[in-house]
Order: C-alpha cells, then sequence, then structure tokens
C-alpha cells in the first residue's frame, strides 16, 4: 500500500489520533483547546476513510472514501468556525471561556 | 299513555287483530364471534298478559299524575318530580311490552332506578334518602338473582340443541302453547336454581319475604309515588315476572312450591305486622306485600292468569288507598293515625274512598278485591288433593283474609270515625282540589267494579279464557258447591276482621293493651317488625362493614403500598439521575465516552458470544 508506514502503523496512528483528541476533550477547561482537540480526534476518522479506500474492491469506489475525507475536512473547517464564533460570543458575554463555568444552560 | 290504553282495550276487545304481536325493532343475527349462536333482539311483543297489566299501568299512572297536580303543588322540585314520574312510566310500559328477558331486565333495572329517585324525592331528610338507598340496595340483591337466573337460562337453552335453541333465538318469548322448560326436564337441577334465581329476583321487586324489608321503608316518597309505583305497578313487576316465566319458561316442582311457601307466609307474614302500626301508609304498605303474597301464590300454585287478575284489581283499590291516605295526610299534615279521628265528617268523600278500598282489599263482595282473592283461594283449594304440602300456605292466606279485614278497617275507624281528631293541633281538615277528587272517584268505581270486568268477554279474554294463554296457565276453576263454601267462610273471616276492629278502635274507641298483658311481647315483636330490619343492619353494619374494613386495609397498606413504593423509588432514582446533569460540557463528552466504551464493549465481548449459541450471523 502506501509507502512508509504499515497496515497497523496506519490504524496505531488512527487510534492515537482518536485517543489523544479524546484525552483533550475530557481534560481540557478552555474551549480553544477543546476545539483542537476535537479536530484531532476527527482527523483520526478522515485518516480510517483515506486508508480503507485502498481496500475497495474497483477503483472507482475507492474514490468514495477519498472524496468523503475531503468532504469531511470541509466539515472539520466548517465546525471550527461555528465553534470559534461560539468562543468569542462566550468571550464577549462572560469575560472568560473556561468550558466549567458555563453551565447556564442546564435544566 | 293514551296509545297505551289503546293497545290493551285494543287487544281487550279486538283479539283477532292484536293478540300477540310481535315488533322487532332491533335484531343482530348470530355472529361467529358470539357463543352457541347467539342472537340479540330487542322488540315489542303485545299479547294478554302484557296488555291486561297495561291497562293498569296506563290508567293508574294517569290517575296519579293528574291527582299529582294538587297534591305536590306546594313542593319544590316538581320539574324532577315529573321528569321521574314520566322516565318511571316510559320504563314500566316499556318492560311491560318487552318480548324477551333480556330487554325485559334492562327496563326492569330503570324502574328500579326511577323507584330510587322518586323515595328519594325529598333528599333533604336523611329518613327518605336512607329509605332509597335501602329499596335500592335491597332489590339490588334480588336483580343479581335475576341476572344470575338469566345467565343459567341462557347456559341451558343456548346451541341449537335443547328447546330448539331458545338462548339463540335472543331469549324471544313465543306462544307455542308449552312453556320451554317441559322439554328440559333432565336439567332439572339447573332449571330449579334458574328458577329460585328469578323467584330471587321477583321477591325483591314486589317485596315479598325475606326481602320485604324495604318496602314499607319506601313510604317516604311522596304519596303518589307509593301509590303508584309501590302500590299498583312496579312491586307488581316481580309478579308479573313470575307469570311470564311461568307462561313462557315454566318452573319445575320444586320451584312451584317455594313460590306458594313464599307468596302464603308472606301474606300472612306481612299482615301480622300491620295490625299494629300506626302509620297511616305504612299499614297500607304491609297491605301490599301481603296482597302481593296471594298474587305470588296463585302463580306458584299453577294460576297464572288469577294471580294477574288479582294484580289487576289490586292495582287500583291499592292505588285508591293510597291516593284516600294521601288526601287525609294533604289535610291533616301528619301520617300517625292515632292524631287523626272524625275525618269523615270534614272529607266525606275521602272517607268514603277509603272504605270502598278497604272493603275491596277485606274481600267483601260485590267490590274488586272479592272476586280475584276468592279466585286465588278457590284456585289454590283446588289443587290441594294434588299437592297437599300447599295445606299451610293456604291456611296461611286464609288466616291473612281475617287480618287484612282487621287492619284495614282499624285504619278506617282510627281515621274517619268518632267525633273529633284525638289531637287537637290538627289544622281544620278539607277536600283536596278537584285533580285530588277526580281519580278518587274514578279509582273508586274500578274498585267496586274492577272485579266484575273479569266477566266481561274482553277481560275475560285477556285472563286466559279462550285466548293463547288457555294453553299454559291454568284458568280460575268452575265453581261448585265447596267453592261457595269457601268464599262464604273467607266473606265470614272477613266481615268478623271488620267487627273486630269495630269493637276495638270504632266511634273514637282507642283500645290500648295492658302493660302486664301476655301479648305484650307479641306487640313489640311485630311493631319492630320481627326484628327483621335490625337483623339486616347488623348483617350489614357488622359482617360487612368488617369485611369493607379489610378490604380497606389491603387497599391502603398493600395495594397503594406498592403503587406508592414504586412512586418513591422512581422519584429517589431521578432525584439522583438528575444531578449528573451539570452543564459542563466535558462532563458530558465523558459520559459520550463511557457510552462508546460500553457499545464497544457489547460489540467485542457479548455480541460474538450471543451469536454463536443463538446460531444466527
Amino acid at each position: 500500500m502506501t509507502a512508509g508506514l504499515s497496515e497497523f502503523g496506519f490504524l496505531a496512528l488512527s487510534a492515537a489520533l482518536l485517543a489523544v483528541g479524546l484525552f483533550g476533550v475530557l481534560t481540557r477547561r478552555n474551549f480553544v483547546l477543546l476545539l483542537i482537540a476535537i479536530e484531532i480526534a476527527m482527523n483520526a476518522a478522515i485518516l480510517n476513510f483515506v486508508y480503507f479506500a485502498g481496500f475497495a474492491p474497483t477503483a472507482a469506489s475507492g474514490l468514495d472514501g477519498q472524496a468523503t475525507a475531503v468532504v469531511l475536512i470541509g466539515f472539520a473547517a466548517t465546525e471550527v468556525a461555528v465553534g470559534l464564533a461560539i468562543v468569542l460570543a462566550l468571550n464577549r458575554a462572560r469575560g472568560s471561556i473556561n468550558v466549567a463555568e458555563a453551565t447556564e444552560l442546564k435544566l | 299513555m293514551v296509545l297505551g290504553v289503546l293497545i290493551g282495550v285494543g287487544e281487550a276487545f279486538f283479539p283477532g287483530r292484536t293478540t300477540n304481536v310481535q315488533r322487532l325493532w332491533l335484531h343482530l343475527p348470530p355472529a361467529p364471534a358470539w357463543p352457541n349462536g347467539f342472537s340479540l333482539v330487542m322488540g315489542t311483543l303485545v299479547d294478554p298478559l302484557s296488555a291486561l297489566v297495561l291497562i293498569v299501568v296506563t290508567v293508574v299512572g294517569f290517575l296519579v299524575v293528574l291527582y299529582s297536580i294538587g297534591y305536590m303543588h306546594q313542593d319544590r322540585g316538581l320539574a324532577r318530580y315529573y321528569a321521574e314520574i314520566q322516565l318511571f312510566l316510559a320504563a314500566m310500559s316499556a318492560l311491560v311490552l318487552a318480548n324477551n328477558l333480556l330487554e325485559f331486565f334492562l327496563f326492569w333495572e330503570l324502574v328500579g332506578v326511577c323507584s330510587y329517585f322518586l323515595i328519594g324525592f325529598y333528599y333533604e331528610r336523611p329518613s327518605a334518602a336512607s329509605a332509597a338507598k335501602e329499596a335500592f340496595l335491597v332489590t339490588r340483591v334480588g336483580d343479581v338473582m335475576f341476572l344470575l337466573g338469566i345467565f343459567i337460562l341462557f347456559d341451558l337453552y343456548s346451541g341449537a340443541g335443547a328447546a330448539g335453541g331458545w338462548a339463540a333465538n335472543g331469549f324471544v318469548f313465543v306462544h307455542n302453547g308449552a312453556p320451554y322448560l317441559q322439554g328440559l326436564q333432565s336439567h332439572s337441577t339447573l332449571a330449579t336454581i334458574a328458577g329460585i334465581m328469578i323467584l330471587g329476583g321477583a321477591a325483591g321487586k314486589s317485596a315479598q319475604f325475606p326481602l320485604h324489608v324495604w318496602l314499607p321503608d319506601a313510604m317516604e316518597g311522596p304519596t303518589t309515588v307509593s301509590a303508584l309505583i309501590h302500590a299498583a305497578t312496579m312491586v307488581a313487576a316481580g309478579v308479573y315476572l313470575l307469570a311470564i316465566t311461568s307462561v313462557f319458561i315454566g318452573f319445575t316442582a320444586f320451584d312451584d312450591l317455594l313460590i306458594v311457601a313464599i307468596g302464603g307466609f308472606t301474606a300472612f307474614f306481612a299482615a301480622t305486622m300491620a295490625v299494629v302500626h300506626a302509620d297511616i301508609k305504612r299499614v297500607v304498605a304491609y297491605s301490599t306485600i301481603s296482597q302481593l303474597g296471594y298474587m305470588v301464590l296463585a302463580i306458584g300454585a299453577g294460576f297464572t292468569s288469577v294471580g294477574l287478575y288479582h294484580l289487576f284489581t289490586h292495582a287500583f283499590f291499592k292505588a285508591l288507598l293510597f291516593l284516600a291516605a294521601g288526601s287525609v295526610i294533604h289535610a291533616v299534615g301528619t301520617q300517625d293515625l292515632f292524631k287523626m279521628g272524625g275525618l269523615r265528617r270534614t272529607m266525606p268523600l275521602t272517607a268514603t274512598a277509603f272504605a270502598v278500598g278497604g272493603l275491596a282489599l277485606a274481600g267483601i263482595p260485590p267490590f274488586a278485591g272479592f272476586w280475584s282473592k276468592d279466585d286465588i283461594l278457590a284456585s289454590v283449594y283446588s289443587v290441594l288433593g294434588a299437592h297437599p304440602d300447599y295445606w299451610p300456605f293456604f291456611l296461611l292466606a286464609l288466616a291473612a283474609v281475617f287480618l287484612t279485614a282487621y287492619y284495614i278497617f282499624r285504619a278506617w275507624f282510627l281515621a274517619f270515625s268518632g267525633e273529633h281528631p284525638r289531637a287537637a293541633s290538627l289544622p281544620h281538615a278539607h277536600e283536596g282540589p278537584w285533580t285530588m277528587q277526580v281519580p278518587l272517584v274514578v279509582l273508586s268505581a274500578l274498585a267496586i267494579g274492577a272485579g266484575l270486568l273479569g266477566f266481561l268477554p274482553g277481560i275475560a279474554h285477556l285472563l286466559g279464557h279462550g285466548s293463547a294463554l288457555s294453553g299454559i296457565a291454568n284458568i280460575p276453576p268452575v265453581y261448585g258447591l265447596p267453592q261457595i263454601g269457601l268464599s262464604a267462610v273467607s266473606v265470614g273471616l272477613a266481615g268478623a276482621g271488620i267487627l273486630v276492629a269495630w269493637r276495638m278502635w270504632g266511634n273514637g274507641r282507642v283500645f290500648t293493651l295492658a302493660e302486664t298483658s301476655a301479648a305484650q311481647p307479641v306487640r313489640r315483636l311485630l311493631l319492630n317488625r320481627y326484628y327483621m330490619k335490625a337483623a339486616y343492619d347488623w348483617v350489614g353494619a357488622g359482617a360487612v362493614y368488617t369485611v369493607a374494613r379489610a378490604a380497606d386495609f389491603v387497599d391502603v397498606y398493600v395495594i397503594d403500598g406498592t403503587v406508592h413504593g414504586f412512586e418513591r423509588a422512581f422519584a429517589a432514582f431521578s432525584d439522583r439521575l438528575r444531578r449528573i446533569q451539570s452543564g459542563v460540557v466535558s462532563d458530558y463528552a465523558s459520559y459520550l465516552v463511557v457510552g462508546l466504551l460500553i457499545v464497544f464493549a457489547i460489540l467485542l465481548l457479548v455480541a460474538p458470544f450471543v451469536l454463536d449459541h443463538l446460531g444466527g450471523g
């Protein structure tokens, strides 16, 4: 397959990215760092799409996985844009971007 | 009402045209989902039986409503009163015209509930409210038995087998010459039980022993209601039920004996209680129970048409007695006989009417009661040879003749004879308005003539001579020397009763039983109505209340405890659960991850295991 990394290497990289992202999501209190962690976790999914596209039975269907990866990169960018807008609004409203303090939405 | 009279009179005088007219207004044919090919039929049947009772219901109903206009004019709630009376009359007519047992039961319940409403008309009075409840509950005992009887009959007659699948026919009454039971002797045990159940229903409605306790208390209602419902019509529904049952279904020999026993015993038993009571309406009420006992006796002995003949005459003279009593109560404002006296001077019409009703009740010829009561005695006498076990009840009924004459004239002498009222506080009595007088006059005429009406070809036809009934219900026996002798005996007894009443109570005399007399305990026993009401109260308060308390305990601690326990458990659990909603995003994220791990765990560990063992894949 692709040069440089073995099959295990790809999956391990993907799992590591997910683990790092989840760790960041669970531990960070800073909204910006949280967004970055989400991006990292999302990249694990995108990497899987790219990697498993190579196993497709035909070349045409292999393009599906790669195309999905490109779309997901677009999604990730959109999501960051929305997330940063929330960060700005949060900062403006509360003067802080600590997610642990923003609990007004609970019932 | 007019229609009812037309139907009844038409039936009487144009038998060929109207006999046994069936009209079905609802017929649901047997459906696969219904058991044993049962079908549901609603309709009307006009036959001699129903025509006779229909005449009674409509004529007495009309007169009583007319009387109410004068009698009730100062009461509040008249709209309610007339609505309930009309509902009652409609239900009673429909009951009489019902062409099957289920429809009969439907209207049977409807007249029962009307009776409840009207007894409780003065519902502000606790005694009236409790009398209404008592009437409803006691008759309910009978109603439940009646319903069970219908169930048993349904079971006996369902399917295409026995008696042509009577239940499959929707219980519709058909005159086919013989009661259905004749084809069913093999089921005689069940048939006997069904008969007992139906007798129970009739005893509840017609206030026969041991379900008679409600009728005297039902006198709490307006007197017009007592006259219409509790003398002439509704209480006769029980007798009518026995009559149609004996014609269309038939009773077993044991049932017949039981009916004779209850009828004969009640006739005597109720008469003894009427002897001592001081309330004019209660005296008349006990006499109603007693007379209904005579009808039941006749039907049990197999003389359906004789029983109905007495029902016919009794309705008129008993309604007359009640309306005359109502006229007295209306005038003097009390029901206590010992406060009245000398009223014949101020109320001559009422005094005459009550006397006519009393003579009819006592069975003095040629008044109505003589013909029908003598028919009953002669009929029962004629079968004594074949049924020697009827003897005691025949003798009881004969003894009741004496008591009847005594207590009704005791009431008459106390109220009407003498010089002046015993209680000085009584207002000056006067006759009621014309609406009250006209019914008294008409009913007096009927109380004199209704017995002779039985000799008219039309009425005689209704009573079974030469009609569809003649093959089914025994018609009165031919009068021979023994019957005339019997009549002489019963008239002699009645005359003696009147004479004794005159000696003890006539002309303002008041007979006082010495305190030391040996008869005092008997008097107290009678005044307390043989302690039967007390016994029922004891059963109600003691036994039923204990059961009710036990049920209440189970309800509060077991059922409610379980329910509230669940409620508390869920409340506590959700109280804990809501704490996990912290509002902190990263907390939610960690729940998400935990959930994800659980899903992974299921996929990796549980799913392969399950698939392996269930052979899926």
